[in-house]
């Protein structure tokens, strides 16, 4: 319980010295909201057309955000894209940052082969376009939530291994675990107990950008036809649609452009704001 | 040390390579028989047997993976199995386009980015350039295709100022250049004006303000190129990203370059094209960062070897 209150405490004093950081949590409050009730707020179902309503522009009575060519409505089309994509970007960012972190420490840890075998294969994949071998993958395992989500998990690693294994160099030099070593405790409770909790800063600003990161990335391959299975209106699939329609119906574009870009805008706000705060502390 | 940072990457090259060759090996093996794509429709056990013949597909797996491996070593990947045509030559014709609009992006990203950093970095603490700054961090975060789209809508659909389609007359280039600089120029815009920055800080630059330095000259000799350095590494480490912006700008502007070559490819499963695609962008983007690694050595003396 006090432990509870202390934590609080010192989000609360860090959220009031930094505003970007306070716009940010806010703003992932937000869309933390809008994800959960997504279904609820649905006014129409997002598949179901009415024809006699096709291309109704933003501002209609009934569909406040506009209808597309079958006359679907379209803020609930956003509404339901939404869940599929953030999960994808879960998945994807869990997996990488399991990766990532195991084998980054293990880099740290471990000299001679196991660190120059590790950090080659990060710098190779690192070196090729993310988006051409995601495109390669998805092409031969096709669409859908997971063999994606995998997808771009497996692929996206190096970003934490790097991170990680720059940081655990600097901490495992650190006076605290030398006296750890000393005391004979085991290397893997080093890691765990001594390393990881050091971590955890780094890594909260690394995810933070890197979930902004596999939700563009998520976006462009469904924009590309290679991403949600169809059916599934995620935001990159919409503006996929809304390409046959730039003239007669801009809004069917502006409004996932403008759901995407206010999305990863929030999160970057959140990730400048914890990024301030861990320069801060050093 | 040169030579050696050099066969460290030419290694990393190696690996690389090696390593999305056995993927597309293995994705091959998955996507289902090549004879029967190749044979068309209803093709007889005979035409089958010969087209396995001809292509060396009755050879047990690791057999084929090394004759490919020793093809891919003379730079042989084979013909594409929808045109015929070799597959490498099919990429390098599509090469030129793609250079194209990565030279005209660049020169773009730096004509504006580095003013823009500089303009932001020299005071940051003045409110318009607060702004400025706020305004980059929040293009940082639009999608660069997204921005694409919004940018044909403007001047392609609304104001009809521009071609959105097309290669051959130069106003088609427009788009698809300031699209694609939009992958780089924001993260480019904020590296500049945190180095322009940091260096205005330093001590010896505020001797050279207390001794009368106008601000054009602290700006031009001293603060900009301190801010250098941090531009090229960027450069040469987003470059492979700038290609993945590459894909998909090719493929909103139906550029005629390997973008749009390597999803067509991937889409109808074109082995062949795919792995020589695969090359020459491993190959570009190993030149690309070891130009950016000789430069940067080049301006930092700190990273030269000691000489004695």
């Amino acid at each position: 319980m006090t432990r509870a209150v202390t934590v609080a405490n010192r989000l609360l004093a860090a959220l009031k010295a930094s505003p970007q950081l306070a716009l940010g949590v806010a703003a992932l409050l937000g869309w933390l909201l809008l994800l959960a009730l997504s279904g609820l707020l649905q006014t129409h179902d997002p598949q179901l057309g009415d024809l006699t309503q096709r291309f109704a522009p933003t501002g209609t009575a009934d569909h406040w955000l506009g209808t597309d060519n079958l006359g679907r409505d379209l803020w609930s089309r956003v509404l339901s894209g939404l869940p599929w994509s953030v999960g994808v970007a879960s998945v994807s960012c869990i997996l990488a940052l399991l990766l990532g972190g195991i084998l980054g420490m293990c880099a740290a840890q471990y000299q001679g082969y196991p660190r120059a075998v590790i950090n080659q294969l990060v710098d190779a994949t690192l070196s090729f376009p993310g988006l051409v071998a995601a495109i390669l993958i998805v092409a031969v395992a096709g669409r859908g939530f997971w063999p994606l989500s995998i997808t771009l998990g497996l692929l996206s690693w190096p970003v934490f291994a790097r991170v990680v294994y720059a940081e655990s160099l600097r901490l495992l030099a650190q006076d605290y675990v030398t006296a750890a070593r000393v005391m004979a405790v085991s290397t893997p409770r080093i890691l765990l107990g001594h390393l990881l909790p050091g971590l955890r800063p780094v890594l909260a600003v690394v995810l933070t950008f890197h979930f902004a990161d596999m939700l563009v990335a998520e976006s462009a391959l469904s924009f590309l036809g290679l991403g949600a299975p169809l059916g599934v209106p995620t935001w990159g699939a919409l503006l996929q649609e809304s390409r046959d329609f730039i003239i007669v119906a801009p809004w069917l574009m502006v409004v996932p452009a403008t759901a995407i870009a206010l999305l990863v805008v929030s999160i970057h706000l959140l990730g400048d704001g914890l990024s301030a705060l861990d320069r801060a502390r050093r | 040390m040169m030579l050696a940072a050099l066969a460290q990457r030419a290694a990393r090259l190696l690996i690389l390579l090696l390593g999305v060759n056995a993927l597309l090996f293995v994705a091959l093996g998955l996507s289902g028989d090549p004879a029967l794509m190749l044979a068309g429709e209803d093709p007889t056990p005979e035409l089958l047997e010969s087209i396995r013949a001809e292509y060396g597909l009755d050879l047990p797996a690791w057999q084929r993976y090394l004759v490919q491996l020793g093809r891919m070593a003379q730079l042989d990947f084979g013909v594409s199995l929808y045109t015929g045509q070799p597959a490498l030559f099919m990429v390098l014709e599509q090469l030129p386009a793609t250079l194209l609009m990565a030279v005209l992006s660049m020169a773009l990203t730096l004509c504006t980015a580095v003013p823009a950093g500089a303009w932001i970095g020299l005071r940051p603490e003045s409110a318009a350039r607060r702004f400025g700054a706020a305004l980059t961090a929040v293009a940082q975060g639009i999608p660069g295709f997204v921005m694409a789209l919004v940018l044909i809508q403007i001047f392609v659909v609304r104001l009809g100022w521009l071609p959105s389609l097309g290669y051959a007359q130069p106003a088609a280039w427009i788009l698809p250049s300031i699209s694609l600089g939009f992958f780089l120029a924001p993260k480019l815009c904020r590296v500049v004006s945190a180095g322009v920055a940091e260096a205005m800080q330093q001590d010896y630059i505020r001797t050279a303000r207390a001794n009368g330095a106008s601000m054009r000259f602290i700006l031009w000799r001293e603060a900009l190129p301190a801010a250098l350095p941090a531009t090229v590494a960027l450069v040469g480490t987003q470059f492979a990203f700038l290609i993945s912006g590459v894909v998909l700008i090719e493929t909103l502007f139906l550029w005629p370059g390997i973008g749009l070559l390597l999803l067509h490819s991937a889409q109808s499963l074109d082995f062949p094209v795919l792995q020589a695609l695969c090359f020459v962008v491993a190959v570009l983007v190993f030149a690309v960062n070891g130009l950016a690694d000789a430069l940067l050595r080049l301006m930092d003396p700190r990273l030269r070897p000691a000489t004695q």
